[in-house]
């Protein structure tokens, strides 16, 4: 009774059924390749899991150099089920990272990007950055030995980046060096401005596939294709990997918690064998490809360049690829999109058996 | 069986836990006590059940859905007469 009151009070107000209609009426293409499709739903459920998680963390956690680190231990050993949530926090992030990564490669490999979805892509792309700041600002909030150095290494490299690369170091660290500042400042980050920046980016994504609809491979683009509608059917499909996933998240949680090292000491030297996330492992093995000095100049500034220059080249190949803009076949991005791939997958498998 | 389960289930892991984590004085990031962690296990298995369980409904429901739309009767009818 009190269901059917509220039902007819919001549809005395807002047209409900008119909602409905446009839910049934998106179709979802149906092909060999249409798991990618969920590949992107399941990004949003880690996004969201990711955040219900951080806020539950964020009633414990103190972002201060003295106390940052034993917050956390509070959360693991005295809180009730901290440590699961901190598990759950810290195993989301990885699958969140793993999974834009799928999508990102798999946009690529079918090139979805092209016109007129070139913004869907760019904003796509800006969410993997932002993914990836996430999830280092997260891992110096732990302020253990290890988090500290990796900061320390990741924010150095920054800075070897010509002309802009000081600044750039300068403003991450809040200063010359790892500090309390940079814990203030990547917590700043972290629980304020990237959340906002991405709820953004990810509205904007979402708005464009909706104007847009769902991209079709070009191979399959002119055969004949059957389509289901989003909703119920896609989002019944959706509901169904979103719960595996979360079962895996907490599984994962609860068999391979992730441990906490000694509290970060800056005048100590780094621990060693450390090694960064495994999402920058392919840039740590691209920099020890470099010697030294090149013709007089620094290899590690040269080498952070080329890397800089092979992203951005990423970034910008909806624009580049003038075949796929045509609706043709363009095999030559497929296979730079196969080199990014394997290059990626090797030098990460290298950085964690190394 | 049920002794397995009582006793020596939470034992067995919490000897192999407990070593893994006090081998190098490391902070512990899972519960110690045998009683959390045999809690703790039982509740993922359960969580499981629940999963696969929510899976089986949500898969009947959409079958049945595909069912109504193969035989085309979930369509609105635009001809069909009004009842005032």
């Amino acid at each position: 009774m009190i269901w059917l009151k509220c039902k007819n009070w919001i549809e005395e107000r807002y047209d409900i059924a008119e909602l409905k209609k446009l839910a049934k009426s998106k179709l979802v293409p149906q092909h060999c390749y249409d798991f990618l499709y969920y590949t992107g739903g399941i990004t949003l459920f880690l996004f969201i899991l990711q955040f219900i998680t951080g806020m539950l963390l964020a009633f414990y956690y103190i972002p201060h150099v003295d106390f940052a680190y034993e917050s956390i231990i509070d959360i693991v050993t005295k809180i009730n089920i901290g440590w699961f949530f901190r598990a759950v926090h810290h195993w989301g992030a990885q699958l969140c990272i793993v999974f834009v990564f799928i999508h990102l490669f798999g946009t690529l490999l079918t090139k979805s990007y092209r016109k007129p979805r070139e913004f869907i892509w760019v904003t796509g792309f800006v969410l993997l950055v932002i993914s990836i700041f996430f999830g280092l600002s997260g891992y110096l909030m732990l302020w253990d030995e290890r988090a500290f150095a990796a900061v320390r290494v990741a924010t150095g490299g920054a800075g070897n980046l010509p002309v802009v690369g000081n600044f750039i170091k300068i403003f991450l660290r809040g200063g010359t060096d790892v500090t309390g500042d940079t814990l203030i400042r990547f917590y700043a980050f972290h629980v304020a401005i990237l959340p906002v920046l991405s709820l953004l980016l990810i509205g904007l994504h979402l708005l464009f596939v909706q104007y847009h609809g769902m991209s079709i491979p070009v191979s399959i683009e002119k055969k004949e294709h059957k389509e289901e509608p989003f909703f119920p059917n896609v989002f019944y499909k959706d509901m169904m990997i979103w719960l595996v996933v979360l079962g895996v998240v907490v599984t994962l949680a609860i068999l391979l918690p992730p441990e906490i090292g000694l509290k970060a000491n800056p005048l100590a030297p780094p621990p060693e064998g450390i090694k960064p996330e495994w999402y920058f492992l392919f840039m740590l093995e691209t920099l020890k490809l470099f010697p030294g000095t090149i013709y007089g100049f620094n290899g590690e500034t040269i080498a952070i360049v080329c890397v800089s220059i092979g992203i951005f080249f990423f970034f910008l190949i909806p624009f580049i690829d003038r075949k796929s803009m045509r609706g043709e076949k363009s095999p030559i991005f497929t296979v730079i999109a196969i080199v990014f791939l394997l290059y990626f997958i090797t030098m990460t498998l290298v950085g964690f058996l190394s | 069986m049920k002794y397995f389960i009582k006793i020596l289930f939470p034992l067995f892991t919490i000897l192999v836990f407990s070593s893994m984590a006090w081998a190098e004085e490391k902070i512990p990031v899972f519960p110690t006590t045998p009683i959390d962690v045999y809690t703790i296990y039982t509740s993922l298995a359960v969580f499981w059940l629940a999963i696969i369980g929510l899976i089986v409904v949500i898969k009947m429901k959409l079958n049945e859905i595909e069912r109504i739309q193969k035989l085309g009767i979930d369509r609105e009818d635009n001809k069909a007469p009004l009842l005032d």
